[in-house]
């Protein structure tokens, strides 16, 4: 019996500069092809949504200015937001909004955007911008993905990263930590995008979501052959070609 | 101590010279880094030394092509032009075509300089040259790993368009390109093209409430707000991409009313394009032998950059029309009693035009896309997911992909549900395609920049010969 997911994409208009939405094609396609579905509701600056239905949340990257004008409306959803990260609703927060998803982000300029504190973690811009592809070690396994960034963010003690990183450069230039892991909410600097190439992360915060909709069979396996071949191919690149 | 011209003429020319022998591409970069360490005031000497200053031409798409339109133009005004290539549009290539073209005295041959220029070199060699004209054609998401923000590449434009000493020519119907007229020095002029046709697709308000895959449909605009005031833009119509009619809700931007602007377009055909241009009182018919509305823009900034050079109406169209694709751009190759069609894809916006003007509509077309990722390519491909498939999909087509990515492109493929084949290498994908065409059958070969030199090696390795622009296939 196939179940209707609710996937909100947060400010996919703002945020959406580098192939994440990608991220999204991959999670209702892998649905689909399981029997299930998906709607995906764009959440807007400024327009109403109820993040209580939401049985996924997804938000990605895009430029300082679309950080800013996006910043104060995520503060606003902030508890909504942060009830559904308690309630075990997995997130998938992508470079600007992982950052937003944290304490707050200061561009090279100056002026502090506040985040919404799901991750104790902090980010400052500016500094060399860091690019190329990387490899992490996570509980869930590998994951390859590519970064491009010139954010720096930094782990709280006693916040878990998503991973380690194997190749590349990762959060920050001295941990060799990469991304944010509270509960069921991941954040991370990863394109790629990183759902299509790791599709044991898309399988991951799929099976999560589908476990609070009552449905706790395993999802069946998919032929992820391509997939595998990807990520190979990709974890064998240089780390700038 | 100044190094004396004619040494450092000489040395660069005996560097240029062995750079070739040894196979080293076109021989531009290390000459022009030479010359430019010997005396870093040699481009600027040399450029004022051109009796009919020098023109600039940028913007993500289109540089190649409007330069070799404009080349044309330029020539049959009575110019001599000494340009560069795309592969040498940085500083060091535009210093290696001018010392190139100086005799031994440092005295150029040429008339005029005409230079396409990389969007993040523009204020160095605008500064270096003071060009008479700077050329801005747009603005898209391309190779975000080499250039940063949108909005930061629109200010290092603006620095460059800063030095423009005489007349500043910008794409309309690009909101940050027009915005750019800001930065255009006391004195100068600015002078816009655009299209004034009716467009394809109607006005597009926002994607609130909508879901995301109705607005994956339109790929991710790059040009959803204002650049003065970051209100919403208002768009009511859409040419492609985010180019069309926009305006700020606040009154903060206006889209000028362009000076060149296409008032009619024939009919879609792959072999080339017509269409009428008003340009102050003057109506011109112009026909060239490019297709797609991405040429349309790029003859039309020719034109506006021929009125402000003050060529002749006549003369530049007459020129335009004689005008074939840039290498590796719309290049048709006749292959075992097959035809390829090479065309160049860099970013999501060429990729969905190369889609619209040659595969829309069309029947099980057999496609190779060869997706690489050196530094050239752009190093990230998450790119690929940027761009709207639908069209593709329709088409039923039958794909391979090839190159160091050919396995991401194949994943893409894969979730728009458009089965395709990764080949082991560009070789195989050429064998692969050319068996699989039935004779006289026509193949799509779509490759990212250093997939497209390695393809055309490959081709040359067959001895092909280059046809001429294809008769009209009616879709």
């Amino acid at each position: 019996m196939g179940v209707r997911l609710t996937i909100a994409h947060l400010y996919p208009r703002e945020m959406n500069l580098y192939g994440d939405a990608g991220n999204i094609r991959a999670l209702v396609q892998r649905l689909r092809w399981r029997g299930h579905d998906a709607e995906v509701a764009a959440v807007e600056v400024g327009e109403p949504f109820d993040l209580a239905g939401a049985d996924l949340v997804f938000g990605s990257g895009g430029q300082d200015s679309g950080q800013a004008i996006v910043g104060p409306d995520l503060l606003a959803r902030g508890d909504e937001l942060r009830a559904a990260v308690a309630a075990g609703v997995p997130v998938l927060a992508i470079c600007g909004l992982f950052q937003l998803f944290g304490h707050g982000y200061t561009p090279l300029g100056g002026g502090r955007i506040p985040g919404i504190g799901v991750f104790d973690v902090d980010s400052v811009g500016g500094g060399e911008r860091v690019t190329g592809n990387v490899v992490l070690d996570t509980a869930l396994g590998r994951v390859v993905g590519f970064e491009n960034h010139s954010g720096r963010t930094v782990l709280a003690p006693g916040q878990a990263a998503f991973g380690r990183v194997v190749r590349g450069v990762g959060n920050d230039t001295a941990s060799g930590l990469e991304g944010a892991r509270t509960g069921a909410a991941i954040g991370t600097y990863l394109h790629g995008p990183v759902l299509p190439t790791n599709p044991h992360l898309a399988d991951h915060l799929l099976a999560a979501a589908l476990r609070r909709r009552g449905v706790d069979e395993p999802l069946a396996p998919l032929d992820d052959t391509l997939e595998l071949a990807v990520a190979e191919a990709a974890a064998a690149r240089p780390r700038r070609t | 101590m100044r190094v004396p011209v004619p040494l450092t003429l000489a040395l660069t020319r005996l560097v240029a010279h062995a750079s070739r022998l040894a196979g080293r591409g076109s021989g531009a970069t290390l000459p022009g880094a030479l010359a430019q360490r010997l005396d870093p005031g040699l481009a600027g000497l040399l450029a004022s030394r051109l009796p009919g200053g020098t023109v600039l031409v940028t913007g993500t798409n289109g540089k190649t092509t409007t330069t070799k339109m404009l080349a044309a133009v330029l020539a049959a005004h009575g110019q001599r032009v000494v340009t560069n290539t795309s592969g040498a549009n940085l500083a060091t290539g535009v210093t290696a075509a001018l010392v190139a073209d100086a005799d031994l005295r440092g005295r150029p041959r040429a008339s005029m300089g005409l230079f396409e220029v990389d969007e993040a070199a523009l204020p160095a060699v605008a500064a270096a040259l003071r060009p008479r004209c700077v050329v801005v054609l747009n603005l898209f998401r391309d190779q975000l790993d080499r250039y940063g923000e949108l909005d930061t590449l629109a200010a290092t434009l603006a620095r460059g368009v800063a030095a423009c000493t005489a007349t500043v020519v910008l794409n309309a119907d690009d909101p940050r390109i027009a915005a750019l007229a800001d930065a255009a020095a006391p004195g100068t002029r600015v002078t816009t093209f655009g299209l004034e046709v009716p467009a394809a697709s109607g006005s597009s308000q926002g994607t609130a409430g909508r879901t995301t895959e109705d607005a994956q449909r339109v790929a991710p605009g790059d040009a959803d707000r204002c650049p003065r005031c970051q209100g919403r833009l208002v768009v009511s119509r859409s040419y492609y991409a985010h180019l069309g009619h926009y305006a700020c809700p606040n009154g903060d931007l206006t889209r000028p009313s362009p000076d060149v602007a296409v008032t009619a377009l024939g009919p879609a055909t792959t072999a080339g394009s017509t269409f009428r241009v008003a340009s102050g009182d003057t109506e011109l018919d112009v026909a060239i032998a490019l297709p797609g509305t991405y040429n349309v823009y790029n003859a039309a900034a020719a034109l506006a950059a021929a009125a402000a050079l003050g060529v002749a109406p006549d003369t530049a169209v007459t020129a335009l029309r004689t005008v074939s694709a840039a290498f590796g751009r719309f290049e048709r190759v006749e292959v075992a009693g097959r035809t390829l069609y090479l065309l160049l894809v860099k970013n999501p916006a060429g990729l969905g035009q190369v889609l619209a003007t040659f595969l829309h509509g069309a029947e099980r077309p057999h496609v190779l896309l060869a997706v690489n990722d050196a530094a050239a390519d752009g190093r990230d491909v998450s790119w690929l997911w940027d761009v709207d498939l639908a069209g593709l999909a329709a088409t039923d087509p039958v794909v391979l992909t090839a190159g160091s990515r050919g396995l991401d492109m194949a994943l893409r493929l894969k979730y728009d549900q458009i089965p395709a084949r990764a080949q082991p290498s560009l070789r195989a994908a050429l064998d692969t395609l050319l068996a699989e065409l039935p004779e006289g059958g026509t193949g799509y070969v779509l490759p990212t920049y250093t997939a497209m030199l390695a393809l055309r090696a490959l081709l040359g390795q067959r001895t092909p010969t280059r046809g001429e622009a294809a008769p009209a296939v009616s879709r």
